[in-house]
């Protein structure tokens, strides 16, 4: 048996996926980054090995997200691809035909606009996080209440209430505004369900054609009352695939099994889980730039460095450990 | 006893550099280049600058700080305008004004006026005002005028012809695009103001990055006057600042050239005609190409994460859209 992993290392979320030869996913997993991207894959890596059967061989691997190429590095992948391109094949893999990706991660937000089965446009969030998964994480904490029940909460609203979108300060003295004029708590949150899709429309999706079918990935995808505000926003069905957290580990699976056609796999097996791995890193003397420089040490060996502008440490290394 | 007069490699360098050095070096004044924007530039520049004022601006205090102590003078021509009925933006007009006020211990300014919106003014001026400082020979200032402006022709007819600016301004740069290996399938058109698009801290490499995806990279400066102008002409109204008139022109001029794949419009954050300018490109093509535009704003981020990823993806979607019009093209 024979499979190929994906991982996307997210800012808040590490997502790795196993695709059978055929494409379609064993096994996913979700975990929070927590600030320890390393760690994270690495565990990643152990779940993982410990969910599949014994007698799977894994041909291909690819990484995506912001972490994709300390990933790549540990693991060896086969291939390193950013986050909208995979996002764009696992959708048109998920649902042919998509037309629309609506995407809202920890971090940031996108939009990607695909005619013909081919991207034809996209964009992200620019210089502001309003309206993405972390601030409704850090709403609900505020009113105390699970992220997982925010969906829910907010279907039962009555009455939305309107709430400044525009900006995540203004959002939140408007939300304790109105809570403290005495309005439910459910009408709240579908009022704030309905100021980020707002603002995502008016910011991401500036100008832009949602056309039908419209498919919502993404880790906020899982709250209902943000899938109930675009349908209302739109005017049609919004489509969140069931594997809608792990959209990006799974194109990142996909490619991996296109980049490794006729070829074999640089992974260097889940053993890498057990291995020592350590980032540091130093602030270059050479020029006055002072490059932020990124170690990453295996048992005390460095096998990539990146973060320098003219290429002084970074090619001091072997072709093969060399990124971007 | 010689005298140096410093040039910062800020703002209109890109477009004036050769005009400028030639002239002075027929009066024989040496020219003296700040150094390449680095990390110290830029933050002596934003330390000495108010909030509000753009990137390019800030960049540039930092370029003449960098000059301070190393020459006699430094040369920051006022450009009001450079072409009749139109201006440049206001910011570069008070640029003299902003580093006198902002920085202590500068050696003399030579701020004169370069300002062509009336009927009759001259470039000469300029210079004329600028070679009396140096010699009272009428006849050696118009020598080293006509000569200067015969550089900047020869500078534009290099660009025209695929150079770029910062190519022709240093000979022994480093990552001449002809020296460059490897695979070049596409053909991308930059469409940026030169001292963002060529400097290479500020656009964090973003040509060179270009290039080693694989793209020819083409710019809005290598397009003749007339062209752009023509194309320009496009718009309901003329557009009075003269850069992001180019801007416009190149950008409907590249959306019709069947060679080139891709647009990307860089704008600097915070910058007023950029901003103007990056809607009204977006919505030609919309209206009137299929070709993929990429809008990018910089600023001072020195996170390289958020470009790579929009570069990257760009590309992908390009060479993915284009195979699938090949494919479209043998099957009807």
């Amino acid at each position: 048996m024979y499979g190929y992993l994906g991982i996307d290392v997210g800012s808040v979320s590490t997502n790795m996926v196993l695709t059978g030869e055929d494409g379609t996913i064993k096994h996913s997993i979700y975990l929070r980054t927590q600030g320890k991207p390393i760690e994270m894959v690495q565990q990643g890596l152990k779940h993982m090995q410990a969910a599949l059967p014994g007698k799977l061989k894994v041909i291909g691997v690819g990484t995506t997200g912001s972490g994709r190429h300390l990933a790549g590095v540990i693991t060896g992948a086969d291939i390193i691809k950013n986050e909208i391109t995979t996002h764009a094949i696992a959708a048109s893999n998920v649902m042919p035909g998509v037309q629309t990706i609506l995407e809202i991660g920890g971090q940031d937000s996108k939009i990607i606009i695909l005619r013909n089965g081919v991207v034809s446009d996209f964009a992200m969030n620019t210089v502001c996080a309003a309206g993405t998964g972390s601030f409704l994480d850090q709403q609900a904490a505020r009113l105390n209440i699970k992220i997982e029940e925010f969906g829910p909460l907010a279907l039962q609203a009555t009455v939305p209430v309107r709430i400044a979108g525009r900006c995540a300060v203004f959002a939140e003295s408007d939300m304790i505004h109105k809570q403290q004029m005495g309005y439910n708590i459910p009408d709240i949150l579908a009022g704030l369900c309905e100021a980020l899709v707002r603002n995502y429309l008016n910011n991401v999706g500036k100008g832009k054609e949602i056309l039908q079918p419209v498919v919502f990935q993404g880790g906020v995808a899982a709250n209902a009352g943000m899938k109930a505000a675009f349908e209302k926003a739109l005017g049609h069905p919004v489509h969140v695939p069931s594997h809608y957290d792990v959209m990006g580990a799974l194109g990142a699976a996909m490619l991996a099994r296109e980049a490794t056609n006729r070829k074999s796999t640089g992974f260097r097996g889940f053993e890498v889980a057990d291995r020592d791995f350590k980032a540091g890193g130093f602030a270059c003397d050479g020029c006055p730039n002072v490059c932020e420089v990124v170690e990453i040490m295996e048992s005390g060996q460095v096998i990539a460095r990146w973060g320098d502008r003219c290429g002084r440490w970074s090619n001091a290394l072997t072709q093969q450990a060399r990124i971007s | 006893m010689s005298v140096t007069v410093g040039i910062p490699r800020a703002l209109l360098y890109y477009y004036y550099y050769p005009q400028w050095k030639t002239f002075f070096a027929h009066l024989g004044v040496k020219t003296l280049v700040s150094r390449e924007t680095t990390r110290g530039i830029l933050e002596k520049g934003i330390k000495s600058t108010v909030d509000e004022a753009c990137l390019p601006i800030k960049v540039a205090v930092g370029h003449v700080m960098d000059l301070c102590d190393r020459v006699d003078y430094i040369f920051l021509p006022r450009v009001v305008s450079t072409a009749r009925r139109e201006y440049i933006c206001p910011k570069f007009l008070g640029f003299p004004d902003i580093v006198r006020n902002n920085i202590e211990h500068l050696p003399p300014l030579m701020d004169n006026s370069i300002d062509l919106y009336r009927k009759g003014s001259s470039l000469y001026n300029l210079f004329y005002s600028v070679g009396k400082e140096f010699t009272h020979n009428p006849v050696r200032i118009m020598r080293a005028y006509q000569a200067s402006m015969a550089a900047l022709n020869n500078h534009c007819r290099d660009m025209e012809s695929g150079r770029l600016p910062f190519e022709t301004c240093d000979s022994n740069r480093h990552n001449r695009q002809d020296q460059d290996v490897g695979v070049r399938d596409v053909t991308i058109a930059v469409i940026g103001h030169p001292y963002n698009i060529y400097d290479h801290y500020i656009s964090m490499n973003m040509l060179k990055r270009l290039r080693d995806y694989g793209a020819n990279v083409v710019t809005a400066d290598q397009l003749p006057e007339h062209v752009f102008r023509r194309e320009a002409e496009k718009l309901p109204k003329q557009l009075f600042w003269t850069l992001n008139q180019r801007m416009v022109g190149a950008a409907f001029y590249y959306f019709d050239r069947p060679e080139v794949d891709g647009i990307i419009h860089v704008a600097s954050f915070g910058c007023g005609p950029d901003s103007m300018t990056g809607e009204l490109i977006e919505r030609f093509a919309r209206r009137e190409s299929r070709k993929p535009l990429l809008n990018l704003t910089i600023d001072e981020h020195t996170g390289e994460a958020g470009m790579v990823t929009r570069l990257e993806a760009f590309m992908d979607m390009v060479r993915w859209r284009r195979q699938l019009d090949y494919v479209a093209a043998t099957y009807y």
